[in-house]
């Protein structure tokens, strides 16, 4: 009994040492942010103009010299993919020395998190996902989004739809929350207006040959083609639909406002139109501090379209630990109390589900190789037709 | 159903058969030869595809501008490059194990092929995202009501059946092929009557590899676009229908390849609410059908000593 | 026969040695975050390891080990107590934690299919998504106490294995291979496009709750606060030990001899009257059972499932775990479950690179010690009996 109770304490005392000697190598003051987004697979440029911006946030704070604390940004790569999310923020919320995030591109992974972060009491951002769910369907107190929802965008995508005369849509959507989202929201919008859905195909975010369900739309006729889903896809889809001689005009969301889906499509993305919330980031109120700032970081990627929100989130979250201290309760308290608040993008209000409004809706159409600002395009003076208008 | 409209998913699905013939010929080859499945095989073919691109990367870089030149450099490069990959890999790690268990063999190829994908993945600049591939052939087309007859498909599908061809010729007419073929039925006989095993082994390898480097650029240049994770899908079809088909019977390759492509176009059609179901069906079958006919159906001979 | 009894018993000490030098070296590296210091670990245990090797130390430890299992794996469950003790408010290692152990059960599982009957199976981490579905349908849409489910999602995973095995009875290696293969496929494609199971999204899985006892909150003993993980560690401790006696039991059984025999070679094991289809199915479902079981167990862990979660990949992974700890034996699965899942999160370097090195791992264990890293030695019929 005694050889036991000898090798219990041999345990004990190697178990204790060890701690020991960790703990002691563990008293600092710094603090901890996170960020979350898609650092590889199909949407990475997003993902890593998000993190380049946020790290933008923490460096330039890290230089002011008012500043209370000194930060570092613990970065982490959700792939797009929904179960990865849920493991890393896992990881993230579960490690009490991360005070609060800026999380989530994808909607597919930010709905899927949301219930973590709850879990943990682990203040978030939402910077990119634009799924109304994710800040709307349970309200956590933990949940903020910078970014505005699809349900704008969807109805300003119906509303041009319908002026520029085409009744007839077919729709193909993702399998994911976010597709399934978009084809809800915007099949709402244009029965409102008048127009008609042919047809409704939902594809596999991943799916690599799309001439079956093409086939069946061709046969369908339709004048445009609405796509709601993320750049990797959309360009497979607009390619294969040149390959099968279907000449619809390719109609897109936010998902697909990315130099990626030019440069993977060349000359076949001219007239594909696209819808984002909030203007383009020069427009924006804080556009040229950031872009400059941006520029002179010499990043790699650009920012891409999310950039400005994921600068803004980080900020945001900042700005409360410098208030109310490294806490994270406190930090949510705090959020929760977001009013006309200054920041790059305009003035941010947190509504009673954490959500911001965003009222502008930009349109895009692809002219020459570059996302043009519906409004200043050829297109709309009428200099250049889309396929099928008249 | 408007024939039109029939004759396009006739079409898909014919292009479909030929991609996944010219993997499944590759498996038949390798397990004909040496009783083993190459399970790297649908990772060598992401491999070639990627060669190719680079191939041309470069080229262009260079100024050259030529299509036809173009496509004949990307084919050469990649063909040889794959040649020579497949041989490595036999030399290195397939011979040696030949005395071990067979599981060892597809284990190890297995994890050859997640090794070539990663590699891919890592190691070509931002190969985790798709990358287009240039579109080369001829794109005219005739459109005959629904259906839209592409020049650049004929011609992959003429390309693919001529390939297919001189594989067999070669296989029935030359004296390598009989090499190859006495190989494949008793490794000692054909030792013994004079045949080098080696080097027809190594030889085999080659010719599978260049042809799923075919297969690569074909791919690639059907869908207009690469990404690391091709490979993995292919090779599984591609082995399905090697196994549908028979293994070691190249007709039963042929059979094999174009039965699944058959399979998963009517999936697509036949359900029309959810044509993703499609690969499901397919599997489903091919599963049904192993239960039925275990050794394919054009049979394998085994024999095996006690 | 008094022979084999006066053989004196191989002594307790270095296997105790090596379980405790191993507790405090995994609470280290458990412990560390910074990754110099990881890596710094890391090059010690290859040193010593190695150093142990040349000095023939690791003999004696494997003889304990062999002799002593009983006593030795007492003290081992007390090591891992020790260690969850530790790290008690620690969300995240905790975590790892569970995940390993779970990760062990269902290797044991593939382990009874592939190493004791030579059954292949490349979809164990299919079997291990039935199982978690499984218990994300019947938390949230039934009342079924939550032990059950882990039950149930045995039975299920079992049951379609059951149904998959079938056609592969009647063919040989790479065609048995091949329906694994697409069945591992079909499955992941399955749960993408339907609907019902929550598609690529996947769902929500509740926690577990034993009679009232959440297992998602945290609780407190005294002043001291716990992390809720700590039940979870509880439960997947009581998993992985009854697995491990029983998969013991099973290799000393005459079940076991009958599948080493199906194993080793069917024409000779039917000339004696082994019917070969009745003991692979034996090992199919209760391998299976075993993996739904942990997999249902870590559904409700996880608190989501998602198709992404169980696809090839992860189960090659499961495979390669197999092979790198040595076909056929526990422990060497136990070292290699801690191996393949902790070291990843702890070198964040090498995250990226985790699925390339995990194959070329198992390539140069292939191609130079095919038995894995702790074979499984020659058959012991008696303990203490040496051949």
């Amino acid at each position: 009994m005694s050889r036991i109770v000898r090798q219990l304490s041999r345990f004990f005392a190697s178990a204790l040492f060890v701690g020991a000697l960790v703990a002691t190598a563990q008293a600092k003051d710094r603090v901890k942010v996170g960020f979350i987004g898609p650092l590889t697979g199909g949407v990475s440029v997003n993902g890593i103009g998000g993190r380049n911006s946020a790290e933008l946030a923490v460096k330039l704070r890290n230089a002011d010299a008012k500043a209370k604390y000194e930060y570092e940004l613990v970065v982490l790569d959700d792939e797009c993919k929904p179960n990865v999310a849920v493991q890393v923020a896992t990881k993230m919320a579960a490690d009490k020395e991360i005070i609060a995030g800026a999380t989530h591109y994808c909607s597919a992974t930010a709905i899927a998190t949301v219930d973590v972060y709850h879990k943990f009491g682990f203040p978030i951002i939402v910077w990119g996902a634009v799924l109304p769910d994710i800040t709307y369907r349970s309200k956590y107190a933990e949940v903020h989004r910078v970014n505005g929802t699809m349900i704008d965008q969807n109805d300003a995508n119906a509303e041009l739809i319908s002026k520029l005369g085409f009744k007839n849509v077919a729709v193909i959507h993702d399998t994911t929350d976010y597709g399934k989202g978009h084809n809800a929201y915007f099949s709402k919008s244009l029965a409102k207006l008048g127009g008609k859905i042919v047809g409704t195909f939902g594809v596999t975010a991943d799916q690599q040959d799309f001439t079956a369900e093409l086939t069946q739309i061709k046969a369908l006729n339709p004048e445009v083609i609405y796509f709601g889903g993320l750049t990797p896809i959309g360009v497979r889809i607009r390619s294969q639909m040149d390959k099968l001689g279907i000449k619809a005009v390719f109609d897109g969301t936010s998902g697909i406002v990315s130099d990626a889906f030019i440069q993977g499509l060349g000359p076949l993305a001219e007239g594909a139109l696209a819808f984002r919330e909030g203007a383009s980031t020069e427009k924006l109120p804080g556009g040229k501090f950031f872009l400059e700032n941006y520029a002179a970081q010499k990043y790699d990627n650009p920012p891409e379209a999310y950039g400005a929100f994921s600068y803004a989130a980080m900020d945001l979250i900042l700005d409360s630990i410098e208030k109310v201290g490294p806490d994270r309760k406190k930090v949510i308290e705090e959020l929760a109390n977001v009013k006309d608040r200054d920041s790059i993008i305009g003035k941010v209000t947190f509504d009673d589900h954490g959500q911001n409004t965003v009222a502008l809706i930009t349109k895009y159409v692809v002219q020459d190789g570059k996302f043009v600002e519906w409004d200043d395009s050829e297109y709309a003076a009428g200099k250049r037709k889309l396929p099928g208008q008249k | 159903m408007d024939v039109g409209l029939l004759t396009q998913y006739v079409m898909n699905g014919l292009m479909l058969g030929m991609m996944y013939t010219l993997v499944a010929v590759g498996f038949t080859l390798f397990f004909g030869v040496l009783d083993i499945i190459k399970f790297s095989h649908g990772d060598v073919l992401t491999v070639g595809a990627f060669t190719a691109l680079a191939t041309y990367i470069g080229l262009r870089s260079v100024g050259i501008s030529s299509t036809p030149l173009l496509l004949l450099a990307m084919l050469v490069v990649a063909i040889l490059a794959m040649a020579a990959l497949g041989m490595l890999i036999a030399r290195y790690l397939v011979m040696p194990l030949r005395s071990a268990p067979p599981l060892n063999t597809l284990l190890i190829t297995l994890m050859l092929g997640t090794v070539l994908r990663e590699m891919v993945r890592l190691f070509y600049p931002q190969g985790a995202n798709p990358k287009p591939f240039p579109a080369l052939l001829p794109t005219g087309s005739i459109n005959l009501g629904q259906f839209n007859l592409r020049l650049d498909n004929v011609i992959m599908l003429a390309a693919g059946v001529t390939i297919i061809i001189g594989l067999r010729l070669l296989l029935d007419r030359t004296k390598l092929g009989l090499a190859i073929r006495a190989v494949a039925q008793d490794e000692e006989t054909a030792r013994t009557m004079g045949i080098n095993f080696t080097a027809i082994v190594l030889i085999t390898f080659a010719i599978g590899s260049a042809l799923a480097a075919v297969a690569g650029v074909m791919n690639g240049l059907y869908y207009n676009e690469i990404n690391f994770g091709m490979g993995l899908l292919l090779g599984v079809i591609g082995f399905s229908a090697a196994i549908i088909g028979g293994l070691g019977s190249i007709y039963g390759a042929i059979l094999g390849g174009f039965l699944f492509a058959a399979l998963q176009t009517i999936g697509a059609v036949a359900l029309p609410f959810a044509s993703a179901y499609k690969d499901v069906f397919a599997f489903t079958v091919v599963i049904a059908l192993m239960a039925w006919r275990p050794t394919g159906l054009i049979q394998e001979k085994i024999s095996e000593r006690v | 026969m008094s022979e084999v009894r006066q053989k004196p018993r191989a002594p307790l000490l270095p296997g105790v040695v090596a379980l405790a030098l191993s507790t405090v070296y995994l609470i280290a590296l458990l412990a560390v975050e910074k990754q110099p210091l990881v890596i710094g670990l890391l090059a010690l245990a290859v040193v010593a390891v190695l150093a142990a090797h040349y000095m023939d130390w690791l003999n004696p430890v494997a003889r304990s080990f062999a002799e002593r299992e009983g006593t030795l794996s007492v003290y081992a469950i007390l090591a891992a107590c020790v260690v969850a003790a530790f790290f008690h408010d620690n969300h995240f290692v905790l975590l790892l934690f569970v995940t390993v152990l779970l990760y062990t059960v269902a290797t044991l599982g593939l382990n009874i299919e592939f190493g004791y009957a030579g059954v292949l199976n490349f979809a164990g981490a299919s079997f291990f998504g039935i199982g978690a579905y499984t218990s994300a349908v019947l938390n949230t849409y039934t009342a079924v106490p939550h032990l059950l489910v882990l039950l149930i999602g045995g039975m299920l995973a079992a049951l379609i294995g059951s149904l998959l095995l079938l056609p592969v009875l009647r063919t040989r290696g790479h065609y048995a291979a091949l329906v694994t293969i697409a069945f591992a496929l079909l499955l992941k494609t399955f749960l993408e496009v339907n609907d019902v199971l929550g598609g690529p999204q996947g769902m929500q899985v509740k926690g577990m709750s034993i009679l009232g006892w959440s297992f998602n909150d945290n609780f407190e003993v005294g002043k001291i606060e716990m992390s809720f993980y700590l039940n979870y560690f509880v439960v997947s401790m009581l998993l992985l030990c009854g697995t491990f006696v029983l998969v013991r039991r099973l290799e000393r059984s005459w079940i076991g001899l009958n599948l080493d025999a199906v194993r080793l070679d069917e024409t000779a094991a039917s000339c004696f009257g082994l019917d070969i289809a009745r003991w692979k199915i034996t090992a199919f479902v209760l391998g299976n059972f075993v993996i739904g079981v942990a997999g249902a167990l870590f559904g409700m862990v996880g608190g989501f499932v998602a198709p992404n979660n169980y696809t090839f990949a992860d189960s090659l992974i499961m495979v390669s775990i197999l092979l790198l700890g040595g076909i056929g034996n526990p422990w060497g699965l136990v070292v290699a479950t801690f191996i393949v899942v902790v070291l990843p999160e702890k070198l964040q370097t090498i995250q990226e690179y985790r699925f390339l090195l995990y194959a070329l791992i198992v390539i140069m264990v292939l191609l130079f010690r095919p038995e894995g890293l702790l074979p499984r030695p020659v058959r012991r019929y008696f303990p203490g009996w040496r051949a």
